[in-house]
């Protein structure tokens, strides 16, 4: 399997995300300090494989609550909102803020903008978020996650 | 372990994993098989054996790679009922397929031309990513329509004609659609792309027919040698990934209920005759019917660049059919006839003659089974046959199969020296964007003869015609 980190990857060592290649598919692998922190990566690394990530400014802000029967269900779900609304409801996440994230619930500030087909750089269409080698581990104060999205 | 039939099948025994209910089994040849076994696949094959009420063999297409949940390539059939239905089985692109148009013009008519024909249709049809569809907007109760009706809905707006429908698998309309099973977010997903091709591996190819090898097939589908033809590759965009993103969750909730198993969560199922497995059917007839309306506006923008650069718009529906779809029907089993819901997830039907669903005047030969090459290769149509009824639930391969990842086939190759290699090849190309066409690059992708070749030999489609691009449109 083939990887590469993201140009968009957070420059601190303690966090980020480097997406994975293989032939049927495109993966996202995030680390970081505690669980809110990897999902706030896995929102970004989704963000970074729609669209030039740099494109998209912080013009509106958006609350989202969310309930998973597990972290792994709850991180599927989280991606699938996120691309929810690119794909259906025309807002692009730049950044978001993990309030709470506990019992496989969480709450979120999202931060970003509408579509602007003129300014932004589409990358590419992203179909759903998947739940095939999903994982989700806590190593060495380490939590990492794996998703892969089908493209 | 895999243990090797005959020259083109391979069987996976009940021992390769624990709880598998039927054997796998596996259409390659001795190099494609390699590939095969390269990635997950076999133990995707495998991991659908362990699903509650399948019937016969949980197979896999020589086109076969590694999916999710499902392998892309696979076939499973389930008791209607004592079976389960699989929104993974299905996968997110429902009903992506594909549809092909014949002309009455030959290549030394259209090749001069080519690049007004391309710019022309690359004007009329939205692709490429994040664009809308130009009816976007459309209202709840048309959206509906839309879902109910599939290409009837585009024919009754103007798009094609009635003659159309004939020639289209369950003549573009699944009659058990209701769009009040689909969610309105995938409905908000939808809406502003119907009539869109989308992007990866989607296309509009001008092709003309390098090869006929099956004379009295081709003549009934009306192919004959150097006749240019149209192959249109999309699906049911937004909405069909929508509609499997959100049955996952509902599937995988009710499993609980009916106390089902399973060994990979992309497998989330319930019984067919459950609510929520019939729920998914309704949803997934609607979101298969909005893939054929798709196709039906998509082929009337193709009739109307003809119209304008060639000045005919007479182009003939040969065959559209789905690779991607979950559907009830008759089958021998054991013995005696039953009716099963028949998965494809990346397969598609290859009945024989004389079965009903297929097109009157098509009755004496069979259904055209297309399979599109990767870009600037080449295509063929196969047809079905009695063997594929026996064997495979009456299916076959849909493709070539991706072989390299997308990332890897950019850096082979810029996009320049693609379109330079493509055009000393004669094939022209349009592309909504650079990097997706590398990624796109021919052999990034098995080799579709070698794929054919298989299911030819095996005898689960029998060859007719072999198709090569000069014009390509790529999302």
């Amino acid at each position: 399997m083939g990887q590469h980190n993201s140009s968009s990857s957070s420059n601190e060592m303690d966090s980020g995300f480097r997406i994975l290649e293989h032939p049927s598919d495109i993966g996202l692998e995030v680390w970081g300090p505690d669980l809110a922190e990897v999902f706030r990566q896995a929102a970004l690394g989704l963000t970074s494989i729609l669209v030039d990530p740099a494109s998209v400014r912080v013009r509106e802000r958006r609350t989202l609550g969310l309930k998973g029967s597990d972290n792994e269900n709850l991180l599927v779900r989280w991606l699938s909102e996120i691309l929810y609304l690119y794909d259906g409801a025309d807002f692009l996440v730049s950044d978001v803020e993990i309030r709470r994230l506990q019992d496989s619930s969480l709450a979120a500030i999202l931060k970003g903008e509408k579509v602007d087909t003129g300014h932004h750089q589409f990358r590419m269409d992203v179909k759903a978020v998947t739940y095939h080698q999903l994982n989700i581990a806590l190593d060495e104060n380490v939590w990492t996650a794996r998703v892969f999205l089908d493209i | 372990m895999l243990q090797k039939l005959d020259e083109y099948r391979y069987l996976i025994p009940k021992s390769f994993r624990e709880g598998m209910n039927i054997e796998g089994l596996i259409y390659a040849s001795p190099t494609l098989i390699k590939a095969i076994e390269n990635d997950l696949t076999l133990m995707q094959v495998a991991n659908v054996a362990t699903l509650p009420g399948l019937v016969g063999r949980s197979l896999a297409m020589p086109d076969a790679h590694q999916g999710y949940g499902f392998a892309i390539g696979g076939v499973a059939a389930a008791d209607l009922q004592k079976g389960v239905v699989s929104a993974g089985g299905v996968g997110f692109d429902i009903n992506c397929g594909v549809r092909l148009l014949r002309s009455d013009f030959r290549l030394d008519a259209v090749r001069p031309q080519i690049d007004a024909l391309l710019n022309q249709m690359f004007r009329d049809i939205p692709c490429g990513t994040g664009k809308k569809g130009i009816v976007s907007g459309l209202s709840d109760v048309e959206l509906d329509r839309v879902l109910e009706l599939g290409a009837r809905w585009a024919v009754e707006k103007g798009y094609g004609i009635f003659e159309d429908l004939a020639h289209i698998e369950e003549g573009g309309t699944i009659p058990h659609a209701n769009p009040a099973k689909v969610s309105r977010r995938a409905k908000e997903r939808g809406r502003d792309q119907l009539g869109t091709l989308g992007s990866g591996n989607h296309f509009v190819e001008v092709q003309y027919v390098s090869e006929i090898f099956d004379e009295e097939a081709a003549q009934s589908f009306g192919l004959y040698g150097g006749q240019i033809v149209v192959l249109i590759h999309t699906g049911s965009r937004g909405l069909g990934h929508q509609v499997c993103t959100d049955y996952l969750e509902i599937m995988q909730e009710a499993m609980r209920k009916y106390k089902i198993t399973i060994v990979d969560r992309q497998l989330a199922c319930v019984p067919i005759q459950s609510p929520e497995g019939q729920s998914y059917l309704q949803a997934m007839a609607s979101a298969a019917n909005f893939a054929f309306a798709n196709r039906q506006m998509i082929t009337h923008w193709v009739r109307q660049a003809f119209e304008q650069v060639l000045g005919s718009d007479d182009l003939k529906i040969v065959y559209d059919v789905c690779h991607n779809i979950a559907k009830e029907e008759l089958h021998r089993v054991d013995g005696s006839s039953r009716k099963v819901l028949v998965h494809r997830k990346g397969a598609t039907r290859a009945f024989p003659k004389h079965r009903p669903e297929i097109p009157p005047d098509y009755n004496e030969v069979g259904q055209p089974v297309l399979i599109p090459g990767s870009m600037g290769t080449c295509s063929y149509v196969l047809v079905g046959t009695e063997k594929a009824m026996e064997e495979t639930f009456g299916s076959s391969c849909h493709g070539a199969g991706r072989a390299m990842s997308r990332h890897a086939a950019k850096k082979d190759i810029t996009a320049d020296e693609l379109l330079r290699d493509l055009k000393e090849k004669g094939i022209h190309v349009r592309g909504a964007s650079k990097s997706g066409l590398t990624e796109e690059k021919p052999d990034a992708y098995k080799d579709v003869s070698a794929v054919v070749e298989v299911v030819h030999n095996a005898g689960i489609a029998r060859k007719v015609a072999k198709m090569v691009p000069i014009g390509v449109i790529k999302g």
